[in-house]
């Protein structure tokens, strides 16, 4: 283990943000959020050029042209170069990726609304290129090609099906194999990517003198060695770039900073970094090639950044040859740059994700190899310098074991204090190894788990699949529904099988298998489109620089990570709302077939009426008194077990060999909002189309009467073991945890959660905006608590007045 | 079986000893704080609470009250405190959580059972069951059952005394009580008693008892602007301090704050600290320094 320098923590924890990070962040501010059409430009250019040659090769030398020609700029603020767009804030679209994916372009606008709400300017010649290139591409991408051939098979079922929610639509999100996750770092840092060219050339060579027959192998490492040439190229215009400014450049100090830019682009990402500043650089310029060869939803992610880098790190500080000072102002140049890439969605990942910036993880800590924990200074420095920025991106996750220190624990607990909550979130280790590796994954790389995106564990060895072929998750709720509906979705469309009248059911047992044979029905059928759609995207669509820099297997193979294999392939999905569908399934168990207060009857109108009528509040009220999970109550908590592991039989049972099973891991992000568009009234007492419960263990909002704790005990009882994570969110009001030893119980709180077995824990903390808004809209705010000196109290239950001492209270410490 | 009126069972409680606490709500004290920010607790009777700005006159509980006691006036509801005997039916017809019991009969082994299943976080924590209330040592017998159960698990077990009680009850529960806090509203007991409807000496010869001891004892002290923040008063209660030896040279301060003031109102009661100013920041820390200048480890509850 490594002895952690106090010091070193103490130096860190005084840091502030620096004048250039400072000048950044208002560049940030200032700026309009720009479209820019450089790269459907280039794009273009080149694939004109290439009518008719191999795809590999095509894609290849699109991403050449694009790295040749796209313009570069250097900020005066920079250090570290590489960026998408030439301005701070700026994206790119993707019409060779995902075809003609956003509407807007069409309308006569001078906007192009890119999120939920934001918007990027479009001048008259932009739109031009854009609109030329999503002619040339339309109805030819991997994804538009992929509803094609489903559509021959099934018809309009997976649209059906996408409009009932019943599964998610991340097909037009450019999601592909690997491309949220995280590249061979330590490899390109190490050893400079050409040492990837020369291993290509040297296959190609041993091709020739081996019987070898698969020319497939020869192109797809001629392609490797065409990006990783123009990867290198790119970071030599920076080079280039930065000389001339040098020349003009009066100011002293930025002529000096200037020319080191130069000199360590002409180092890296080529050759094996040497120090922490040319150890960023280069995975500034590999980063931003991963992003220019897919700018959807493909953005460089960090990884166990704090282990990595940790050498060049702790290296240079102790030979004395960069600053503490240098060394995080250079860190969070780089953090801050990711975290602030934006990309187009398409209008599913809008309505699902609801995100402005792209998702990138940094995951921090978790045991080593010798099974002690790695949290080292690094760790530190990172929780500090993102609780500096205070970005709602990057997603940062500590790998909690039982061996994880107090020390990083409570600056953990501190930065989401700073942060407002959920920087960082924690997951179990000690849930996800054993996972990987009762699924036959050695030990040692089941230990480099990080997250994708944000709560999926992932391995950076493999090409992960969760969301790209189509399915990143089903949803229980809206199967639910059609038990309800005899297999009539919320649409009217007959998407899933016909299991009888309910009102016909005799017993609750009864209605749990008609829902069990939903499940069945659905989910299989979306892994049987999820198996097309795995053949039918690499006719149409190669990712060379991806593979290279992301999966060794694809070097030795000499195939493209859009040619899964089952070697390198991982498959996952989430099978969500759960929580929701065993409050709903409880109350009719209570109320229907137990106490006999209601019958299938009343209790079926009540819901298609979405609880109007004359009897609609009183059957929703006693639908809401109904017992709870999240309350310690060992009926409803067990009931979620039951219904977890019976999930997890059915996905399980689907046979996707040669591939691995589905894995699970249930993770949420804003989703609920989009899944429960797909679901009427619920027995849990719940309105029709309403959000439901976020995270996957979280309880019902405003129905976890009984505390914190017993939400805690309860998703320990439900444990849901068989999920590689399932997220639970708490909401926490600052002034609670404000002292140095409320930190410290939050941190126990923790720890007892995570001993007993829970698998991620992310904390809210409530802001005074939130605080504010629940004063308008209490009824969205219920499950608020706040605590002060002792006392504690629903926020909503207070009256106006005081709820201004607490809101002015927060703002205080805050 | 050993019964009695508990309020309220609060888990996750961090500000009432050390580490993650369960605080168990007693109901009845002898006191009457002018500031007491648990007005639910100073009954010895359960009592229904009414949250005005949560009722949507929809008349069920008119409907359901045996006693006739809930009257609808103009523009809201009230309820005659004479007739209702605090049955709870309107509490559990209502549907929108604006009428609340306050007070529930339990026994020994089922105040035990919510206590007990928080035992993972008083083991990471170094926490435990708080006794709060109202005054936990009306209740002596009830606590030394409760907290010998704790005991036997390694649960932590602290109470929270106004100290006026018989000195028996203390002697009660000693053996089996890890913490007191014990509060020092104010030094001189013609003004305690203007406050607190009761003299201090039996609070003061009690707060020796607990001292000599030898259990542990944190000394705290609600404060109160223009009650017990003095100079005269500090240097009072640092003088009464050292008489008890060198193990009470410590106190907490406790804050006024009026986040009870609406339970008060729920209850019918008057609220008469309604023009008490909130303390600033600075101000607190200016009679933490008073405090420390005089040789008292004084720390602020926040």
């Amino acid at each position: 283990m490594v002895t952690i320098n106090n010091d070193l923590l103490n130096q860190i924890d005084g840091l502030e943000i620096s004048e250039r990070i400072q000048q950044w962040k208002n560049a940030v501010k200032d700026s309009h959020w720009k479209l820019f059409c450089d790269r459907e430009r280039w794009t273009l250019a080149s694939w004109k050029e290439t009518e008719g040659e191999d795809i590999q090769i095509r894609r290849a030398k699109m991403l050449r042209k694009i790295l040749e020609n796209i313009e570069i700029k250097i900020q005066d603020f920079d250090v570290i170069v590489g960026r998408l767009t030439p301005d701070v804030i700026g994206c790119a679209t993707a019409f060779d990726i995902s075809g003609d994916y956003i509407p807007d372009i069409w309308k006569d606008t001078a906007e192009l609304n890119i999120t939920m709400d934001a918007s990027v300017g479009l001048d008259a010649e932009s739109l031009e290129v854009l609109r030329e290139s999503v002619r040339l591409f339309k109805g030819s991408t991997a994804p538009e090609m992929t509803y094609k051939a489903w559509a021959s098979i099934v018809g309009s079922w997976v649209t059906d099906a996408e409009k009932a929610r019943l599964k998610d639509p991340t097909l037009d999100t450019g999601i592909f194999a690997q491309s949220t996750s995280v590249l061979m770092w330590e490899k390109i840092l190490k050893q400079g990517i050409r040492s990837v060219i020369d291993d290509a050339k040297k296959r190609i060579e041993d091709y020739a003198k081996e019987p070898e027959t698969d020319g497939q192998k020869l192109i797809f490492w001629e392609s490797v060695i065409m990006v990783c040439e123009a990867a290198i190229h790119h970071s030599h215009r920076y080079a280039l770039l930065a000389r001339e400014m040098a020349e003009t450049e009066k100011n002293g100090n930025r002529k000096a900073e200037l020319l080191e830019i130069a000199r360590i682009c002409e180092q890296v990402p080529e050759n094996p970094a040497r120090t922490f500043h040319e150890a960023l650089q280069s995975m500034a310029i590999v980063g931003v090639c991963k992003n220019y060869e897919n700018p959807m939803h493909n953005n460089p992610q960090w990884g166990r950044g704090d282990q990595y880098l940790y050498p060049y790190f702790i290296h240079d500080l102790n030979k004395g040859t960069i600053t503490l000072e240098k060394a995080a102002e250079l860190l969070m140049e780089l953090v801050g740059r990711w975290g602030t890439q934006t990309f187009v969605s398409a209008e599913s990942l809008k309505e699902s994700h609801q995100i402005n910036f792209a998702i990138n993880n940094i995951m921090l800590g978790g045991v080593n190899r010798e099974g002690l924990d790695s949290s080292n200074e690094l760790s530190y420095l990172f929780l500090h310098i993102v609780g500096l920025l205070r970005l709602s991106s990057p997603t940062v996750g500590l790998r909690w074991n039982r061996n994880t220190p107090d020390w990083i624990m409570s600056k953990a607990i501190r930065t989401n204090l700073v942060t407002k909550g959920g920087i960082p979130l924690f997951e179990n280790d000690e849930v996800v190894i054993p996972h990987f590796v009762e699924d036959g994954i050695p030990r040692d790389e089941a230990g480099e788990w990080c997250g994708l995106g944000c709560v999926y564990p992932c391995l950076p060895s493999r090409a992960e699949h969760y969301g790209s072929e189509g399915v990143a998750a089903v949803n229980l709720a809206a199967m639910l529904h059609l038990v309800f509906h005899n297999g009539i979705d919320v649409n009217g469309r007959l998407t899933g099988v016909p299991t009888g009248d309910p009102r016909e059911f005799s017993s609750f047992d009864e209605l749990y298998s008609a829902l069990l044979t939903q499940h069945e029905y659905i989910t299989h059928r979306v892994f049987e489109l999820a198996a097309i759609a795995r053949d039918e995207q690499g006719k149409h669509l190669r990712l060379p620089f991806l593979s290279a820099m992301g999966i060794e297997q694809c070097m030795e193979l000499g195939q493209d990570l859009l040619i899964p294999h089952p070697d390198f392939t991982m498959m996952g999905i989430s099978d969500r709302a759960i929580i929701d569908v065993t409050d709903s399934l409880m109350a009719v168990k209570k109320l229907v077939y137990d106490e006999k207060k209601l019958t299938m009857d009343e209790l079926l109108n009540a819901l298609d009426a979405d609880f109007e009528g004359p009897r609609g509040e009183e059957i929703r009220q006693m639908c809401l008194a109904q017992p709870k999970y999240g309350n310690d109550i060992d009926e409803v908590d067990r009931l979620a077990g039951t219904l977890s592991a019976d999930s997890y039989r059915i996905i399980r049972s689907y046979d996707n060999s040669p591939f691995r099973k589905y894995i699970i891991a249930r993770e949420g992000l804003a989703w609920h909002y989009f899944g429960g568009l797909g679901v009427g009234a619920l027995p849990n007492g719940r309105k029709a189309y309403e959000p439901l419960n976020d995270g996957a263990l979280s309880p019902m909002r405003g129905r976890d009467k009984k505390g914190p704790t017993a939400v805690l005990r309860s998703a320990i009882k439900a444990g849901f073991k068989e999920s590689f994570a399932s997220v639970l969110n708490q909401k926490f009001s600052a002034t609670m945890i404000q002292s140095k030893d409320s930190v410290e119980k939050l941190v126990a709180y923790t720890n007892a959660f995570m001993l007993n077995g829970g698998s991620h824990i992310q904390y809210n903390i409530v802001d005074t905006n939130e605080l504010r808004d629940a004063k308008i809209h209490p009824e969205k705010h219920e499950d608020l608590i706040v605590r002060i000196g002792g006392f504690s109290a629903y926020f909503t239950q207070l009256s106006p007045d005081i709820q201004d001492d607490v809101i002015n209270r927060n703002e205080h410490h805050m | 079986m050993n019964t009695t009126i508990i309020t309220n069972i609060q888990g996750f409680s961090i500000h009432d000893g050390p580490g993650i606490r369960t605080v168990v709500f007693f109901k009845g004290c002898l006191l009457s704080c002018r500031w007491c920010a648990n007005p639910e607790c100073l009954s010895k009777k359960p009592e229904i609470g009414f949250i005005h700005s949560l009722c949507q006159q929809c008349g069920k509980c008119l409907e359901v009250c045996p006693n006739n006691a809930i009257r609808s006036g103009e523009d809201v509801y009230r309820i005659e405190r004479l007739r209702c005997d605090s049955c709870g039916k309107c509490v559990e017809n209502c549907d929108y959580g604006a009428l609340v019991r306050y007070g529930d009969l339990m026994t020994v082994d089922e105040v035990w059972d919510a206590v007990r299943r928080d035992k993972m976080f008083y083991d990471t924590s170094g926490g435990g069951v708080t006794a709060s209330g109202g005054e936990p040592l009306l209740h002596a017998q009830f606590v030394k059952e409760l907290f010998q159960l704790c005991h036997n698990e390694r649960i932590g077990t602290c109470i929270e005394t106004s100290g006026f009680v018989d000195t028996d009850a203390f002697l009660e529960v000693i053996p089996v009580t890890e913490r007191f806090l014990f509060d020092l509203k104010h030094m001189d007991s013609v003004t305690h008693k203007k406050y607190t409807g009761q003299f201090n000496d039996q609070i003061l010869k009690n707060a020796r008892v607990v001292v000599e001891s030898g259990v542990n004892v944190l000394f705290r002290q609600p404060l109160i602007p223009g009650v017990n923040d003095t100079t005269t008063h500090i240097e009072a209660t640092a003088a009464f301090l050292k008489t008890l030896g060198k193990k009470a040279l410590s106190l907490e301060l406790m804050p006024y704050h009026r986040m009870g003031q609406d339970k008060y109102k729920a209850l019918n009661m008057e609220y008469r600290m309604e023009n008490t100013p909130i303390m600033s920041y600075d101000e607190l820390e200016a009679i933490k320094k008073a405090y420390m200048d005089l040789g008292i480890n004084c720390s602020i509850s926040r």
